[in-house]
């Protein structure tokens, strides 16, 4: 074999070497992205679960026992007082909506070793634009959820997504 | 001498590089294989979800405050009031898991029918899943022991549902690589699980 031969061959097999990588690395790729999808419905119906639980509290920590603040807006938690009261200090004992705020629990899928994290936001919102969030009390109060999962670990930041999502409640009454 | 060395080299070279492009196929058939698999449950999965998802969304819609939305709650069964049609007239809805030799003819053993029944109509089958699993919670997050008796159904306050759809054909393995307890198939799995409430606007 003679030295251009020999340079030739392994020209040839740094080519083949860097063919195969970049397939190896596109089957990866394929798999990451179709195992993120997985990740996408659990966030998502865990998401889903907590809004549900929201949904069915007391707008607010006086609304749940009494109609004070329905003609008084002022009767309502203070913007920087929103979060559990004491002694609530879990989701089960949660019983008004601004209770979530502050809040991060971590939820298990049930069959997987799975585990999400979600956060919680809980703020007062502009009844004409729920996306502006006021310091002031109004009858119109926004969840912000954000969920992600924390096992297995991703490999990076990047290869994982966080849902995130929210949910209005407002108070009000037929007269 | 020099020329069958140079024979012998280019045979095992060309023998390495052959080795390595039916491996590579090899993979490359699998991965696909199993990846067209998971894509396929997961929309299996979401089609399915979105329909229980809703209806379960609406269960206590329109009953009388005081009465009991749910009307049977086994762990792979639950019979539910609504108004479905929002017709002022309440609706039972009956969800019910399937046995697997209702899908005998697909390949995976382990998948049946999911099946939805309204009032008193035609008992259809809404998908396939793998599971179909009930939880029932009363307001204070406590489980209720499945089935729920006829006396503690109105202390459900949360329902818990969770699904697990497979496909049902998958690649088959080479008998030689399936260890034991393992499937014999290349199967893809999607799980879903939500809470739901029992009954809508419980609280104010």
């Amino acid at each position: 074999m003679t030295t251009g031969q020999t340079i030739l061959t392994i020209g040839a097999f740094m080519f083949l070497t860097t063919i195969l990588m970049n397939f190896y690395q596109v089957v990866a790729n394929t798999g990451d992205t179709i195992a993120s999808g997985q990740d996408g419905i659990l966030a998502t119906t865990i998401a889903s679960s907590y809004m549900e639980i929201a949904q069915g509290l007391a707008f607010d920590e006086i609304t749940d026992t009494s109609t004070v603040a329905l003609a008084n807006a002022s009767a309502l938690t203070s913007p920087s007082l929103l979060g559990h009261d004491s002694g609530e200090d879990s989701l089960a004992l949660y019983d008004d909506f601004d209770d979530f705020n502050g809040a991060t629990l971590d939820k298990q899928a049930l069959g997987t070793n799975r585990i999400y994290r979600t956060q919680f936001i809980v703020s007062y919102v502009n009844p004409d634009n729920l996306l502006q969030t006021l310091s002031s009390r109004q009858f119109v109060k926004r969840l912000d959820l954000k969920t992600w999962r924390v096992f297995p670990p991703a490999k990076s930041a990047l290869d994982l997504d966080t849902v995130k999502t929210s949910l209005v409640l407002g108070y009000w009454h037929f007269d | 001498m020099s020329a069958l060395l140079d024979v012998i080299a280019s045979i095992l070279f060309g023998g390495t590089l052959m080795m390595i492009i039916l491996t590579a196929t090899d993979i490359a058939a699998e991965s696909q294989a199993t990846h067209s698999g998971d894509m396929l449950v997961q929309e299996l999965l979401t089609n399915t979800a979105q329909l229980v998802e809703g209806e379960l969304r609406n269960m206590g819609f329109g009953v009388p405050e005081g009465e009991s939305a749910v009307l049977r709650a086994e762990e792979s069964r639950i019979h539910f009031l609504a108004d479905i049609d929002r017709d002022g007239v309440i609706d039972t809805m009956k969800y019910s898991l399937g046995d697997t030799t209702e899908m005998r003819d697909t390949q995976n053993e382990l998948d049946r029918p999911l099946k939805r029944q309204i009032n008193n109509g035609a008992v259809l089958s809404v998908g396939s899943v793998t599971t179909f699993r009930l939880r029932y919670l009363t307001r204070e997050g406590t489980p209720l022991a499945s089935p729920v008796p006829s006396d503690q159904l109105a202390e459900i306050h949360m329902v818990e549902v969770s699904m697990e759809v497979q496909n049902p054909y998958a690649p088959t393995r080479d008998p030689e690589m399936v260890g034991s307890g393992e499937r014999n198939a290349l199967y893809s799995t999607s799980l879903w699980q939500q809470t739901r409430l029992a009954s809508q606007n419980t609280r104010r």
